[in-house]
């Protein structure tokens, strides 16, 4: 599509020019794109059929052994199912929480720059720090930690928010984690995609009487910002995918990784990279995540139509 | 910066090489190339991070009094057993490690060296729990360093003014934990996980079982076992334990800080405890369950093998031998003067004077009596498989039956696989 | 009839919003204060009952403790970080521009196949790919070194992808007149086609940047030696080691975040450009 008719020309010598000149722009990248992401898939596919224990040079064919292994395994499943939950919380929380803020944040008169700012700064930290932060500090779970000490004032008990499975409290360490940081990211996204609906649609709605405040925001906002929506909907899911870094933070210790709470990343680290060394299971794992987060990603990109945006 | 300090290093030792080797070919006309005193063999030495004070500036002291290699000492926080593993597959890794091991998929897997040789003539001095675990097929795998015990301390003052005597039994700790448990200061610290990870087969072998028995097949088929567990999960229902605590179990911060009045840790926290809390501390092994209980003390012991990747296995060998056989000023130096450890040489546990009196003699004594390692059979799956298992029942109070069941399933499975074939 | 009353309910409704708004912002500030209580107290200040708001006395010392203590090899540490990010800014804008250029504007008959199997590669994120990854670089020897740590990274699809949109929609008369004055592809780009696009080049690069210092996961995979170690790999490695010093370690996370507050005040206009591009092209 990038060649338009005008350049084209029948002329051989200048074509083979022009391929020439195409792999000298793009060939680097390609070359690299192959070397550091396509021969590590092959050879991940490749060591998924071996019994590759402390190698990745084996020689033990198993063939689909791994995949089923990995498959029966308790806590792959349960890994995915943590997935699942965490998609199921970050996702509408994010999404609602940065819509909220840019549309507040974008009828501000005054102080605009400033809240812009305050919301859109923990972009600057990194998982590390802020789970440094969380599991140290805020949600530590003695009485020297922050919430802790808030609880202590109303008289409440201390509560060791990463260690208690019942009532889940750790989910709430790793979804506020994960929302302070992403949430002004994605605010921004709203507030560029607010900026860009025409001013005459409201004109429009306040002439046929809509009155402003949830009728407006339901009838022209809302459905203005079905691109910016779909774009952030399906940021937010493949970065929960992607999930590893607070998670690995908060949880785990010197003697590893608790068995909830444990994303699919996780359980691939500790798998093939862990002391257990089983590179073979680790690859079918991998793979199986990789199909998996494609055939999603095709699935969302036709579902909400993605394809078709491009050509408006 | 460290890249121009280690050329420059090099640069140095080469320049000297050169001037020595020319010194020779001088004095005798000819150079055999290799073992001219400048060009000294490099070698890298992992070791984990030991919290104690004092201990990395040893090792390095160590290293450096080393004539025939050139050691370079590696200190590792975090993870360390993962890192070894994955540092293992690469010819990037450590010469000389210490190792929480190897694991038996290690030995199998041909990625550590032999070290039979090396203890040849001393190797009944080392202290069989500690050497039990590193022999596989006969042959001796890593030189044990030291023996690291865990033992529970508690706060004497703490335990009279709430009427509570020394447990004997888990019931007895159950119960204690609960009464010493105030709105300030908690029972019990079994780490930030509620014990799943530090105790590990701990409650099974104080209910008179086992991990792995003798004769190889898992040692925890048994309703003593689902018992043991069902009290410790009841530690954790009654609220009896401090959870969440800033420093984990092996830092003994959080008795010296008031937050609990009990902690498992380690014998190494011994001088730290002392220091701190004077006389007002006591220490016992874990409490007995049920008729055929016995106290439990787990020992480990890490120990310094060599990477079958190494360059220099030969030299590498030749510096184990130097400082975790020969060397034993250096081994006593190690195990007793940061944290305490009790040296894995029995001629050397036997005349340290440290050991002899007060809290470490107990310890020394109760270790004897009752201490055990890890099986080497306990494979790393087995051993997630299990710990998972006993996070679940301890925290999420899942059915112990069950949960021991799956983890019994998966236990049969890895002693089925990796006693296959040999 | 009640357009004074919608009028005051519009009016308390803006208040109320703006009460919101303080209170979320004083919410999202809480970690940052954290980390300045903690990280200039001292030990006992922090964990000593009863919150005090802030230290007794501030610790600037602390500061210097933290780089004098040899155990934690922060400034070692902060050096890798710079170096990683800016070596991994400067190749992926170099990279992945020249790919998005040759995309955009030189015709090539298998263009089309070339540009899908760079998408492709969008679809299956790099994190899913650490073990195989690490299996290769490891087998270049390439752990433990900057060269593991950067040169993989170097290849980022969605750079490219932003790249190549930017330049279809760039105006081509500017390129059409160089080629009249004879400067042969590589020279129009260089001469013509860069110098007119720096925005597109600050706000990838920013985010790049950005991404770059605070990566995680594969400098933990391949930073295994301490002096491979980012700032992120020896704050994480501290939180969960032994024996945890948290004055030092919180020291240590403010001054890690500072680089990146500083770029965020001075370039906040590109990095926002930067975001709202990466929305608009997914």
């Amino acid at each position: 599509m990038a060649a338009s008719g005008s350049t084209r020309r029948r002329a051989t010598p200048r074509e083979r020019n022009q391929t020439l000149w195409f792999w000298v722009f793009v060939g680097p990248f390609a070359v690299g794109l192959v070397l550091f992401t396509y021969v590590p898939l092959a050879w991940s596919v490749w060591l998924s059929f071996f019994d590759a224990r402390n190698t990745v040079s084996p020689t033990h064919f198993v063939g689909f052994g791994n995949y089923t292994a990995v498959l029966g395994d308790a806590a792959f499943r349960d890994a995915l199912g943590t997935f699942a939950v965490f998609t199921a919380f970050i996702v509408p929380a994010t999404y609602a929480l940065s819509l909220a803020l840019a549309l507040a944040v974008g009828r501000l008169r005054r102080a605009r720059a400033f809240f812009r700012s305050v919301f859109f700064l923990p972009t600057a930290c990194s998982y590390v720090v802020a789970a440094l932060i969380w599991k140290l500090s805020l949600f530590n779970g003695v009485r020297f930690g922050l919430a802790n000490t808030v609880l202590g004032w109303f008289g409440a008990d201390q509560v060791a928010w990463l260690s208690t499975t019942d009532p889940p409290w750790y989910w709430l360490v790793l979804v506020t984690v994960r929302l302070w940081l992403q949430t002004g990211f994605y605010m921004v996204l709203f507030l560029a995609g607010l900026q860009r609906i025409p001013p005459r649609l409201y004109e429009a709605a306040a002439m046929d009487g809509a009155r402003p405040g949830w009728q407006t925001f339901r009838h022209i906002t809302f459905p203005a910002l079905r691109a910016t929506s779909v774009a952030v909907v399906l940021l937010l899911v493949i970065n929960a995918f992607q999930a590893f870094d607070e998670f690995y933070n908060l949880l785990s210790d010197a003697r590893g990784y608790p068995p909830y709470a444990r994303p699919p990343l996780v359980y691939l680290y500790y798998t093939a990279l862990g002391q257990e060394q089983n590179l073979g299971l680790g690859s079918a794992g991998a793979v199986v995540l990789a199909l998996i987060i494609a055939v999603a990603t095709v699935l969302q990109a036709r579902w909400f139509g993605l394809g078709r945006r491009e050509e408006a | 910066m460290a890249v121009t300090t280690i050329s420059r290093r090099r640069l140095l030792t080469t320049g000297g090489a050169l001037a020595l080797a020319g010194g020779l070919a001088a004095a005798c006309g000819s150079n055999t190339g290799r073992g001219g005193g400048g060009s000294k063999v490099r070698l890298s030495q992992w070791y984990h991070q030991y919290g104690e004070a004092g201990t990395e500036q040893a090792v390095e002291r160590y290293a450096r009094a080393y004539k025939d290699a050139e050691v370079k000492v590696q200190w590792r926080p975090g993870d360390y057993d993962q890192q070894t593993a994955a540092a293992l597959l690469t010819s990037s890794g450590p010469d000389v490690f210490e190792a929480n091991g190897p694991t038996l998929d290690q030995i199998r897997g041909g990625q550590v060296a032999d070290l039979t040789d090396l203890v040849q003539g001393v190797r009944d001095d080392f202290h069989p729990a500690a050497l039990k675990p590193k022999i596989w097929d006969g042959r001796v795998w890593a030189v044990p360093q030291v023996i690291d015990t865990q033992l529970l301390y508690y706060r004497k003052s703490l335990l009279e003014k709430a009427g509570v005597r020394p447990p004997r039994t888990l019931d007895e700790l159950v119960d204690a934990a609960k009464r010493l448990t105030d709105a300030r200061v908690k029972g019990l610290f079994l780490g930030n996980d509620g014990g799943a990870g530090v105790l590990g087969g701990t409650p099974l072998y104080a209910a008179g079982l086992s991990l792995v028995t003798d004769d190889g097949r898992a040692g925890f088929d048994d309703p003593a076992a689902a018992r043991a567990l069902a009290k410790v999960r009841q530690l954790y229902a009654d609220k009896s334990l401090l959870l969440g605590a800033p420093a984990d179990w092996s830092d003994p911060a959080a008795l010296i800080q008031g937050l609990t009045a009990m902690q498992w840790s380690g014998l190494w926290a011994l001088p730290q405890i002392q220091k701190a809390l004077g006389s007002d501390f006591g220490v016992l092994p874990f409490p007995a369950d049920g008729p055929s209980g016995r106290p439990a003390v787990p020992v480990g012991a890490y120990g310094s093998a060599v990477s079958t990747r190494s360059g220099q296995r030969d030299a590498a060998k030749a510096f184990v031998k130097w400082l975790w056989v020969d060397r034993t000023d250096y081994q006593e130096d190690f195990a007793l003067s940061y944290g305490f450890h009790i040296p894995s040489r029995l001629s050397l546990a036997a005349k340290a004077g440290k050991l002899k009196e007060g809290a470490a003699a107990e310890v020394v004594r109760f270790t004897a009596d009752h201490g055990y390692a890890q099986p080497l059979l306990w494979t790393v799956a087995s051993r997630t498989a299990y710990q998972d298992a006993l996070s679940r029942i301890i925290k999420g109070g899942a059915d112990p039956e069950s949960e021991l069941r799956s983890a019994l399933r998966t236990t049969e499975a890895e002693l089925r696989r990796v006693q296959k074939k040999s | 009839m009640n357009r004074d009353m919608g009028d005051a309910l519009i009016r308390v409704g803006r208040a109320l919003r703006l009460v919101l708004l303080l209170a979320l912002a004083v919410l999202f500030l809480v970690p940052f204060y954290l980390l300045l209580r903690n990280g200039l107290a001292s030990e006992a200040d922090i964990t000593a009952p009863g919150w005090t708001f802030f230290p007794r006395e501030l610790r600037w010392s602390n500061l210097r403790e933290l780089f004098d203590d040899p155990s934690v090899p922060m400034a070692h540490a902060l050096l890798n970080s710079a170096l990683i990010a800016v070596a991994t800014t400067l190749g992926t804008l170099l990279l992945a521009s020249l790919a998005g250029y040759g995309l955009a504007r030189i015709p090539y008959r298998r263009a089309n196949a070339v540009f899908y199997a760079i998408l492709g590669t969008l679809m299956v994120p790099a994190a899913v790919t650490f073990v195989p990854s690490f299996v290769l670089v490891s087998s270049l020897g390439w752990v433990s070194s900057l060269r593991g740590l950067i040169v993989p990274t170097l290849f980022s699809a969605f750079a490219c992808f932003v790249f190549r949109q930017y330049f279809l929609g760039f105006p081509r008369e500017l390129e059409d007149a160089a080629q009249v004055d004879g400067l042969g592809p590589w020279r129009t780009y260089w001469r013509v086609v860069v110098p007119n696009t720096r925005p597109v080049f600050a706000s990838v690069g920013v985010i790049v940047f950005i991404g770059a210092w605070n990566a995680f996961l594969w400098p933990l995979v391949i930073g295994q030696d301490r002096d491979a170690w980012t700032v992120q790999v020896a704050l994480s490695t501290f939180t969960t080691a032994q024996s945890v010093n948290m004055h030092e370690l919180f020291v240590a996370a403010a001054v890690s975040i500072l680089p990146l507050l500083l770029v965020f005040l001075l370039l906040q206009r590109y990095i926002v450009a930067g975001v709202e591009r990466t929305g608009i092209d997914g």
